[in-house]
């Protein structure tokens, strides 16, 4: 075993290209907000929050979910540092991923059900 | 019949620690919950959780984790006792210290089919003195009569001090029921040829079986087990609520649980709705003076009576660190 060998990507703690976009400002939420609303692709918002067990539960399944549909947007919101966007969003339990296409909801999964999520995202992405 | 069917009655360990972190409990990993949850003999099938508690659905039932409370509840030939050495460890490890612990079940309907230390109640009470730490020094362990032998409630408490931790405006309520009407329980099968996932099935027997409509302020993940069977949590605020359901005729059972005020009673009537069962059993966990128990006592009963539930047997008792723990059966007067 040398020291060389880094782990596997899906083990490592937070990776720069990570297929899931971590964002962290108003501004940033906006700006991709707008650029989301120019694209044809689905977006999956995934709010969760440091304190929430669940979250933390399904993350590797939302990482291996990110690189398997390449053609799906995934973005993760922290509930506490964009608190704003989480009510506008009416998010009260978590994690909840919010589908959305063109500006619109078109979907949603509350809780951590990872086969529930997979067949929603594979059902919207077209 | 020889061969056990699946055991519906549950195992039920509830845990109250102090400690000055806000987080307490909630800030245990994935991998030691699972650890936990393997010494049981159980896994994680969804969760969700809210800024009070977090709520697991388990393969055999359900835990809610609450900053200073865990909740574990068990069904099938799980060994929830088991989970308590680890419980312990990992709680120590975040700076928590026990302050009580109470475990209760009803009566098993094939108690031969349970492993050790479910193996009796004497088996069950010596497993906890042994493992419990010696700052629990208030102790008891009772079983609760009803008017049938079979049919008893056992509870085991111990606590460091002997008054409750129990917030004094709400009470848990636990609700057992056998016998369910065939038709109604024909609900909880999964169809044949339907390929959908078990939280998809799960919320569609949610809704139809009316279950969602007992809380409808309460976020439900239900979930469809194959070829039958079904389980829920439910979160609202601070409060958690779960129901747990096995069909199979001649062993059918269903659970309901919660914690809340007044409204309890509501759901009590709206949970006899949706299952129609032949016998039922309520347990409540209560705080406060002798009124308070009597005056519980009477609003089940007046919930129950009008839904032709007769009840046949009363019994109550104080447990360190519960309050009191009130016990009431009733049978349909059908039967």
């Amino acid at each position: 075993m040398g020291h060389g060998l880094s782990a596997p990507a899906a083990f490592a703690a937070e990776e720069v290209d990570s297929p899931v976009l971590a964002i962290h400002s108003k501004n940033a939420w906006n700006d991709h907000w707008k650029s989301h609303k120019d694209s044809s692709k689905l977006m999956v918002i995934d709010f969760t929050a440091s304190w929430c067990g669940p979250c933390r539960s399904i993350a590797p399944a939302i990482k291996a979910m990110a690189v398997k549909y390449t053609d799906v947007v995934f973005v993760k919101i922290d509930v506490d540092e964009l608190s704003e966007v989480a009510q506008q969003w009416k998010v009260q339990t978590m994690p909840a991923f919010v589908l959305v296409k063109g500006g619109s909801e078109v979907g949603r999964v509350v809780g951590a059900k990872k086969d529930e999520l997979d067949k929603k995202i594979a059902q919207l992405r077209a | 019949m020889a061969v056990p069917g699946f055991e519906g009655f549950e195992k039920r360990l509830e845990l109250h620690f102090s400690g000055y972190d806000p987080l307490g409990l909630r800030r245990l990993s994935i991998d030691d919950l699972q650890q936990v949850l393997d010494a049981v003999q159980c896994s994680i099938v969804s969760a969700a959780g809210n800024h009070s508690f977090d709520a697991y659905v388990l393969s055999e039932s359900s835990l809610f984790l609450y900053p200073h409370k865990i909740i574990l509840k068990t069904c099938g030939t799980t060994q929830l006792l088991r989970s308590i050495p680890s419980l312990l460890r990992h709680a120590a490890d975040l700076g928590l210290r026990l302050r009580s612990c109470r475990y209760s079940r009803g009566s098993f309907i094939f108690p031969a089919a349970q492993p050790f230390p479910h193996t009796s109640f004497s088996d069950e009470v010596l497993f906890l003195d042994a493992r419990l730490p010696a700052t629990l020094r208030f102790r008891k362990a009772s079983i609760m009569p009803s008017d049938a032998s079979l049919h008893s409630w056992h509870v085991y408490s111990a606590a460091a001090d002997l008054f409750s931790v129990l917030q004094p405006s709400s009470s848990t309520i636990e609700v057992c029921m056998t016998e369910l009407d065939c038709s109604l329980a024909r609900q909880f099968y999964r169809r044949n040829g339907d390929h959908r996932s078990g939280d998809d099935a799960g919320a569609e027997m949610t809704e139809l079986t009316g279950i969602g409509g007992i809380n409808p302020r309460a976020l439900v993940c239900g979930f469809a087990f194959e070829p039958c069977g079904y389980s829920m949590n439910g979160l609202d605020r601070d409060r958690y609520s779960t129901i747990h359901v096995t069909p199979e005729d001649g062993h059918s059972y269903a659970s309901f649980e919660c914690i809340g005020g007044r409204e309890v009673m509501d759901y009590l009537k709206k949970v006899v709705h949706v299952f129609r069962p032949g016998a039922v059993s309520v347990c409540m966990g209560v705080t406060g003076t002798d009124d308070d128990e009597e005056r519980v006592r009477s609003a089940v009963v007046r919930a129950l009576e009008p839904l032709g539930l007769s009840c046949r047997s009363r019994a109550a008792e104080d447990f360190p660190g519960a309050g009191t723990v009130t016990y009431q059966t009733f049978t349909a007067h059908r039967k």
